[in-house]
């Protein structure tokens, strides 16, 4: 996972790139022939200092490594921003960025 | 995992526990309301993720290219100066309708940029977007687009 943070004013943009092959049902059937192959991150959410400012439920229609941006006030330069994914077959992932 | 990243990981989450216990919490839609993601119109979509349709069309702006070159990868952003407590993505495109969902804390800034994954239909697909303000109303915003080359099928 990808995460840049960048403080603009007193707003924190956040671009993150998550690695994933966000393999739709009929994808996933072209390929191996079962359905159930299907793998997608279901859920993305970032912390900053224990509160959530970013939460998604995410579907198989997102791209391919898909990319998010969004925005939260509050943040400080040198803090950490922390970014969790979960995929459907149950992997998880976590990244952390500073907040420039 | 490595042993370090899991410790500091494990430590932050008794920090978040103690330090914050009214933070905005995670919601995991997919869990709390299975049936969103399996909606094939988005009527049903909506109807499943805010219990109604009827929204107020105003508020809420979604900015796309007119026609996407690729349907792998269409870069849409929504915005908006609501007071909002959650919102939603649903198109008409794909098998099924919902494609993201949002859960919108006190200090989140309404402005996401993301990357989605359309079908070529031929008819041009519209994108629709259904957020729930923290005064209890439906608000929605409307984009319609084409899409050159298909993203589902590849």
């Amino acid at each position: 996972m990808k995460i840049k943070a960048k403080l603009k004013g007193d707003i924190v943009n956040v671009k993150v790139l998550a690695k994933h092959s966000m393999t739709t049902y009929d994808q996933a059937e072209k390929r191996t022939g079962n359905r159930d192959d299907a793998n997608f991150i279901t859920h993305i959410s970032a912390t900053y200092n224990g509160e959530v400012v970013f939460d998604a439920s995410t579907s198989q229609f997102l791209s391919k490594n898909p990319i998010f941006k969004f925005k939260f006030k509050g943040g400080a330069k040198g803090e950490k921003l922390e970014m969790n994914w979960v995929d459907f077959k149950g992997n998880t992932k976590s990244g952390k960025a500073k907040i420039k | 995992m490595e042993r370090r990243n899991f410790l500091s990981l494990v430590g932050l989450g008794a920090l978040a526990l103690t330090v914050a216990p009214a933070a905005v919490r995670a919601e995991d839609f997919r869990k709390l309301k299975p049936t969103v993601w399996t909606a094939k119109t988005v009527e049903d979509a909506v109807k499943a993720m805010y219990g109604s349709d009827t929204a107020t069309e105003s508020g809420i702006t979604i900015t796309t290219p007119d026609v996407a070159a690729s349907g792998g990868a269409v870069p849409v952003n929504v915005k908006s100066d609501l007071d909002l407590k959650s919102l939603t993505v649903f198109q008409n495109a794909n098998p099924e309708s919902t494609v993201i969902a949002f859960t919108i804390g006190k200090s989140s800034v309404v402005d996401y940029d993301m990357k989605m994954k359309l079908k070529s239909v031929g008819d041009p697909i519209t994108i629709t977007v259904i957020a729930e303000g923290n005064d209890g109303k439906l608000y929605k915003g409307t984009r319609t687009l084409n899409v050159a080359l298909g993203g589902c099928e590849g």
